[in-house]
């Protein structure tokens, strides 16, 4: 396992619609544990292989949960809204006020190329509508209405 | 995606105050200043949770010693914040269930790759949840600073100064005032507005807002989110300063064209108080240590518009010739323990030693001697500390009647009528959190011969 370099915004990568993935592969397994360590590393709660580099509709979520591994995922419902704040492991520093549906539903393939439906409500439900932007190329700037905010760590002088 | 995760950066927050040597305030105010676009409750939640267990840590972790194998000093820093911070909430906050507050943790934990001691903190925690309502305290009857310290969270040799220097009634108050929340005390700026005009414009503000205890223009204030988002503070309609320095004011007693200095002004509440009892005439002199702390004080001074202050950076220990003998009042409310604004600095008490006691009276003697000579003949001083220690207090003011030329001045004429006492006649007050409405402190008048 490694840690794999985050693209960070700007990086005409992350503006790319993703392919699917055809079979799992050793490579594609590889990449898998990667991006959750590197997930776990940055201290993010989802991540999508665009922000890693690789052109594939594949994210990975841990909110608390546990690893969650989201391969050609679809929202097939949704349904309510909430309103909150979230960041971006590829926009560091930074986060705004982004509004989402409270609740979904995806049909995606797990590790083991088998069909699986998640269910997630608010933070999941979320993190599952930002991840899933990646693979299209959006980012969550994009939806801010307000603008982005710094939040970058305060300064450690005193 | 990332996170605010509310505990997390909780957890953050007391870790830095337990590694670095920075005050609680400060950390815990940087933090929610860059995090202000979380909601209003999330950021009280934040702040009520990590004061709430820095106020609290010692009760905390005699409760974690009693139920955890490995005791609290012997955790990892991470842990051990982690714990009291969950144990805290479990013990004082209701409204969280216990279920979640642990669950919390153990992920907070987890997130951080302290995989092996999940179990751990999820045993400790839940431990503590089952056993809240039968949780030993040490007893009155075996010790009371003992079982004063745990239930107080006060360090034992400051309980123990309390019962030595005041009755025990008085020592008990004190201890339960120094955990007391207290509404922030504000100063009006009546050069602008007047008293009732401030509160119409608080209120509209959906501030709420009462009238102080004993100083004239005092308001207290509550249900605000952060201060400077107010429009009312923006707009320099009045300050924060305690009822007691705002009383010190009043002693002062001062009269238009006074020269003033104020040479430990920071933040610059006695400064801007002095400016307005000028009434645009006169002059005061803030002065202190750093440019740091005087930016503050220049910061304050413009919001409010005065413009008979001049600040400088001036150390208080080095004298000035070209000051000699210029005051008409001189404000020396000097650098102290802080052992009357426990309530408001939460971790005051952990940081100060009986040694720096002894090392503050000393410097203060030292800055007494010094500033002294600003004062003309005939001109004033006042002498104050936050502090109810009477070795810097009493122990100063008699310094100064037997070593400085100056003589006592009777300040009962501008104390009200609740706060009179017999000391007032010997030109001192001390007032003491928890008996009086408003911080410890300490404020004496001289007159130079």
């Amino acid at each position: 396992m490694a840690i794999r370099n985050i693209r960070i915004d700007g990086d005409d990568i992350l503006r790319k619609k993703c392919r699917p993935v055809e079979e799992m592969t050793p490579k594609i397994q590889e990449l898998i544990d990667d991006m959750l360590e590197t997930m776990y590393e940055a201290d993010g709660v989802g991540l999508a292989a665009p922000q890693v580099g690789i052109l594939k509709r594949l994210v990975v979520i841990d909110i608390g949960e546990g690893p969650l591994v989201l391969i050609n995922p679809e929202i097939i419902e949704k349904s309510g809204e909430q309103t909150g704040m979230e960041g971006c492991l590829s926009l560091p520093g930074k986060a705004a006020e982004i509004t989402r549906p409270n609740h979904v539903v995806c049909k995606a393939l797990n590790e083991d190329m088998e069909e699986i439906t998640v269910e997630g409500e608010e933070l999941l439900a979320r993190a599952i509508c930002h991840e899933l932007d990646h693979l299209e190329g959006i980012l969550y700037k994009d939806l801010a209405k307000n603008g982005l905010l710094d939040v970058e760590a305060p300064d450690e002088e005193e | 995606m990332t996170q605010v995760n509310p505990r997390e950066l909780v957890v953050e927050i007391l870790l830095k105050i337990e590694k670095e040597a920075v005050f609680a305030n400060e950390v815990i105010g940087n933090v929610l200043k860059m995090y202000q676009f979380i909601p209003k409750q999330t950021r009280a939640f934040i702040n009520k949770v990590a004061e709430g267990t820095i106020e609290h840590q010692i009760q905390l972790d005699y409760i974690i010693n009693q139920f955890s194998k490995t005791k609290i000093n012997k955790c990892k820093p991470f842990i051990r914040v982690l714990l009291r911070m969950s144990v805290y909430q479990i013990l004082f906050l209701d409204r969280v269930p216990d279920r979640s507050v642990c669950d919390e943790a153990v992920k907070i934990a987890r997130k951080k790759g302290f995989h092996n001691l999940t179990g751990f903190v999820n045993g400790v925690l839940r431990n503590i949840s089952r056993n809240k309502d039968n949780i030993s305290y040490p007893k009155e009857e075996d010790g009371k600073v003992k079982a004063w310290s745990v239930r107080y969270s006060m360090p034992e040799w400051i309980v123990e100064k309390f019962l030595a220097d005041y009755s025990e009634e008085a020592a008990r108050q004190i201890l339960e005032a120094s955990m007391e929340e207290r509404d922030t005390c504000i100063r009006v700026n009546t050069s602008k507005l007047s008293k009732e005009e401030c509160i119409k414009k608080l209120e509209k503000e959906d501030v709420t807002v009462k009238q102080g205890f004993y100083a004239k223009d005092a308001l207290r204030i509550e249900d605000y989110d952060y201060l400077s988002g107010l429009t009312s503070f923006q707009e320099g309609d009045f300050n924060v300063q305690d009822e007691s320095s705002q009383l010190l004011c009043e002693i002062a007693d001062i009269k238009k064209d006074y020269v003033v200095m104020d040479v430990c002004s920071a933040p610059g509440g006695k400064t801007l108080h002095a400016a307005n009892e000028l009434k645009g005439t006169g002059l005061v002199i803030a002065r202190d240590l750093t440019e740091k702390k005087t930016e503050l004080i220049l910061e304050n001074v413009e919001r409010m518009g005065y413009q008979n202050v001049k600040v400088e950076v001036f150390d208080a220990l080095h004298f000035d010739e070209s000051m000699r003998e210029k005051a008409d009042l001189l404000i020396a409310d000097l650098p102290c323990s802080g052992l009357g604004i426990l309530g408001r600095k939460k971790d005051i008490k952990y940081s100060i030693t009986k040694e720096q006691l002894l090392e503050l009276q000393k410097m203060q003697k030292e800055m007494l001697k010094v500033v002294s000579g600003y004062v003309k003949k005939g001109g004033y001083l006042i002498f104050s500390t936050c502090t109810i220690n009477p070795e810097e207090n009493i122990g100063n003011y008699r310094y100064i009647i037997e070593n400085l030329p100056f003589r006592i001045v009777d300040i009962t004429g501008k104390l009200p009528d609740s706060l009179k006492c017999e000391t007032a006649k010997e030109g001192y007050i001390q007032l003491l959190q928890g008996i009086h409405h408003c911080d410890g402190f300490f404020i004496s008048k001289f007159q130079k011969i």
